[in-house]
C-alpha cells in the first residue's frame, strides 16, 4: 500500500505540468543558494588548482592583482549607475534598442547530461523562455525554463541543445549541437567550403530574440566526417569559459519599458 | 530510523552533488552520491522505510537534475524497492556486491528515467547511455566506502561478513 501511494506521487509528478513542477526546482536552488554557492565555489577554485600552466610571476601577479582591484571598483561602481538607471538594462551599438539583464550564476552542471546553469533572475525581471544568454560578449547558451525570480540556462555544450550558426565569412547556416564534453559540433557541412581552424562561429538571426549575429565560439577541430567523408565534422569550443562563469547576462530584444 | 538525520543527510547530498562533486569528475562521469544513498537504505533499512527513502531520494534527484520532475522520483522508488524486497531473500553485505548492486541500479533506474523523460518529450542526450554507464560505474567503485560513514551519521549497524 505505501508503495502504491509513493508510486502515484511519482506518477502525479511526471505527468504535471513543468510549468508547475520546476517551481521545486528553483524553491531548492532559492532556500539552498548559499550552500550551492559555496559548493561551487569551492568546485570553481579545485577546478583552478588543477591548472599549473596559469601560474605567472610575482611581480606580474602583484600588477594583475592591482589591475583587477581596480577595475573591481570600476565594476562595482558602473553596475550601481546600471541599476539606478535602467533597471540593470546596458545597451550595445550592435543591439540597439534591446535590453540586459545581469544575472548571478547559483549553480552549474557542465559536462554530463546535462549542461545548464540556474541564474538569479527570473520571469519578474522580464526572462523568458528561448532568450540568448551572453557572457565574455558570446552567447553561452539560451533560457530553458523560467520562474518568477530564477531560471535554468541551456548551454550550448549540453548534447540537447541546437541553434543555428554560420561559420566566418561562409553564407550558410547549420545547426550547431552540443557534445556534453564543454564543446560543441557543426556536422552537414559540404567540404567545398573552406574551414580552419581558429575561425569564429556566430548564432544566427533570430527574429524576436536576436538581430544580429553574434560569436558563439571557434572552431578546434575540422576533420572529415567517418559515415560521410563528403561532409565536414568540426568541433566548436565556446568563446569563453563557461565552466568559470559567476554572472551572465540575458539579452532581451524587445524590453517592456 | 532517525529521520531528521536522514532529512539532513539528503540535503547535504543534494548540495555536494549539485556542486562540489564535480571535482571528482573523470572523462565526464562523477558519482551519484543520491545513487549510493539509495542502495545505502534499500540495504540496511527494513522494507518500509527503504520505499519511503527511495521516493524521497528519487524526488531529491529531480530536483537538482533540473529537467523533467518525476522520472528519477518513479525509476529510484521502483527501483530501491525491488532492491528491498531482493535484499530480503539475497544478503547484499560484502563491498564487491555492494558495488556489483550500485552499478546495475543506477544503470537500469537511469535508464528507465530516461526512457520516463522521453514520455515528457524531454529530448535524449545521444551519449546518454555512456554517460549513465560512466556514472554507474564510478558511483559503484566510490559507494561501498561510503556506507561506513553513512552507518555512522544515521547511527545503523553495518555488517559486512554473514547475515544478521
Amino acid at each position: 500500500m505505501l508503495f502504491t501511494w509513493c508510486m502515484l506521487g511519482g506518477l502525479i509528478f511526471l505527468f504535471a505540468p513543468e510549468t508547475w513542477t520546476s517551481k521545486f526546482q528553483f524553491a531548492f536552488t532559492r532556500i539552498f543558494s548559499w550552500p550551492l554557492s559555496v559548493s561551487r565555489v569551492v568546485s570553481l577554485s579545485a577546478r583552478t588548482q588543477q591548472q599549473p600552466t596559469d601560474v605567472v610571476g610575482y611581480s606580474q601577479y602583484n600588477q594583475l592583482q592591482n589591475h583587477l582591484a581596480n577595475l573591481t571598483a570600476e565594476l562595482n561602481q558602473e553596475r550601481q549607475k546600471v541599476r539606478t538607471l535602467s533597471g540593470l538594462r546596458d545597451r550595445r551599438p550592435a543591439l540597439e534598442g534591446a535590453g540586459l539583464v545581469l544575472a548571478d550564476v547559483i549553480t552549474s552542471s557542465v559536462g554530463g547530461l546535462q549542461n545548464a546553469l540556474i541564474v538569479n533572475r527570473g520571469a519578474n525581471d522580464g526572462l523568458a523562455k528561448g532568450q540568448f544568454v551572453l557572457a565574455d560578449n558570446s552567447v553561452i547558451g539560451t533560457i530553458s525554463t523560467v520562474a518568477s525570480r530564477t531560471a535554468e540556462i541551456k548551454l550550448i555544450t549540453d548534447p540537447t541543445s541546437k541553434i543555428p550558426v554560420e561559420i566566418a565569412e561562409l553564407n550558410v547556416s547549420r545547426i550547431m549541437q552540443g557534445t556534453g564534453k564543454y564543446s560543441a559540433r557543426i556536422q552537414m557541412l559540404s567540404i567545398k567550403h573552406r574551414v580552419r581552424v581558429g575561425d569564429s562561429v556566430y548564432a544566427c538571426k533570430k527574429p524576436g530574440f536576436l538581430d544580429t549575429p553574434l560569436i558563439v565560439g571557434k572552431v578546434a577541430k575540422c576533420i572529415r566526417d567517418d559515415e560521410n567523408p563528403s561532409v565536414w565534422d568540426i568541433t566548436v569550443k565556446p568563446a569563453c569559459d563557461i565552466e568559470g562563469l559567476n554572472s551572465v547576462a540575458v539579452l532581451i530584444m524587445n524590453p517592456q519599458k | 530510523m532517525n529521520w531528521f538525520r536522514f532529512a539532513v543527510l539528503l540535503v547535504i547530498a543534494m548540495v555536494l552533488q549539485a556542486g562540489v562533486v564535480d571535482i571528482l569528475a573523470f572523462a565526464n562521469s562523477k558519482p551519484d552520491l543520491l545513487l549510493i544513498l539509495l542502495v545505502f537504505f534499500a540495504v540496511y533499512s527494513d522494507t518500509s522505510n527503504a520505499i519511503i527513502t527511495s521516493f524521497a531520494i528519487g524526488f531529491a534527484s529531480d530536483i537538482i537534475i533540473g529537467s523533467a520532475m518525476g522520472p528519477q522520483t518513479v525509476s529510484f522508488g521502483l527501483f530501491g524497492t525491488l532492491l528491498a524486497y531482493l535484499h530480503r531473500v539475497v544478503a547484499i553485505k560484502k563491498m564487491h556486491y555492494q558495488s556489483l548492486v550500485i552499478a546495475l541500479t543506477g544503470f537500469l533506474a537511469g535508464t528507465l528515467a530516461l526512457f520516463l523523460s522521453s514520455l515528457k518529450d524531454q529530448p535524449i542526450a545521444p551519449n546518454a547511455f555512456t554517460i549513465l554507464l560512466g556514472t554507474s560505474i564510478y558511483s559503484a567503485v566510490v559507494g561501498p566506502f561510503l556506507f561506513s560513514l553513512l552507518s555512522w551519521w544515521i547511527r545503523m549497524t553495518v555488517h559486512r561478513f554473514g547475515r544478521h
